[in-house]
């Protein structure tokens, strides 16, 4: 639900860094520790853009991958997907990242 | 002719800054500051009254209450003759560092343990830093020991899992050992302290912690 908030943000910056021109996709980087929900920052960015970016901007999620490793065997992971246990040997996985929040680039036309 | 603008800026940067600000302005005033989130109705505010009650004569405590409608809860505060900030978010699911930044400027000085009760939910605080100087996850065991793998932000982001009535263990069906177990897979480095604030039961180990974590803090400082 603070999605909308986030997503408000996104789009201020977005639409002072476009400069004037034509944002044509917004695109961010999302954690999957992060406690945002990509749909729902969609659903808001579909919501809201028109004020700010204009209706023709599209919102591009980036899923950060999570890299860590096993505490018990100690084999590294790298997961599109997040889960607590290891694919090999069922230990616990500890985590290097997974709180990103960042607005990345925005593509943008000139007329 | 189109172009990729490359902006690399973390959401979120400018609740960040002010948060950053509020921690400034606490060290200034002398102020430890302990944020508490939890699900709505786990017992933040009941264990909020245990520890003031038991922190009496051993800090100088504030608290700041956040919440989306009502003052019940600063009420409650204020009858225990602690200064008390009451923040209505008037819907918004979580508190942020600008409604933090407000309220401080409305508590007295002589305070040197803040307490900032967030907004009950699991989901949307975890993203919003304070400036709290330390964060504490507060779930009770009628809600089911898996809130840690449920919610792991916000498990990830605390210093301390506080797992409050457990006065209730006798009837519900909660495994308190695979709570912890939960919450030390989510997050290895988190302290749990088990409490029940109805009865008492776990308070004092809790209270000496927030005793020696505000001395670290000011020693850390100096």
């Amino acid at each position: 639900m603070h999605e909308a908030s986030i997503v408000r943000e996104i789009l201020e910056t977005a639409g002072a860094r476009a400069g004037g021109a034509r944002v044509r996709q917004v695109r961010v980087e999302v954690g999957q520790l992060s406690g945002v929900s990509p749909d729902a920052l969609t659903f808001y960015f579909e919501i809201l853009r028109g004020d700010t970016v204009g209706p023709q901007a599209e919102l591009e999620v980036a899923l950060v991958p999570l890299r860590g490793r096993c505490t018990a065997c100690g084999r590294a992971a790298r997961l599109q997907e997040l889960t607590w246990s290891c694919a090999q040997c069922a230990g616990a996985l500890v985590f290097d990242n997974g709180t990103e929040l960042s607005l990345t680039s925005l593509v943008v036309e000139h007329a | 002719m189109r172009e990729l603008i490359t902006i690399e800026q973390k959401v979120l940067k400018k609740n960040g800054d002010i948060a950053a600000d509020n921690q400034r302005e606490l060290n200034r005033r002398g102020m430890f500051g302990v944020g508490l989130l939890s699900a709505p109705g786990s017992g933040k505010t009941a264990l909020l009254e245990r520890t003031l009650a038991a922190l009496a004569g051993r800090a100088r405590a504030g608290v700041i209450e956040g919440d989306v409608q009502t003052d019940r809860d600063a009420r409650r505060i204020a009858a225990l003759d602690v200064p008390v900030v009451q923040i209505v978010t008037n819907g918004t699911c979580h508190l942020e560092a600008r409604m933090v930044q407000e309220a401080l400027s409305r508590l007295p000085d002589d305070i040197d343990l803040l307490f900032i009760e967030n907004v009950g939910n699991l989901v949307c605080p975890a993203s919003y830093a304070l400036g709290e100087h330390r964060r504490v996850v507060v779930t009770s065991t009628p809600e089911g020991e898996d809130k840690p793998l449920k919610y792991p932000a916000v498990f990830r982001g605390a210093d301390a899992v506080v797992i409050n009535k457990i006065d209730l263990l006798p009837h519900v069906p909660y495994d308190i050992d695979q709570a912890r177990a939960f919450a030390l897979q989510v997050h290895p480095a988190v302290l749990v302290f088990e409490t029940s604030a109805l009865t008492g039961a776990g308070i004092a180990a809790w209270v000496d912690w927030l005793l020696a974590e505000k001395r670290r803090s000011a020693d850390a400082r100096q």
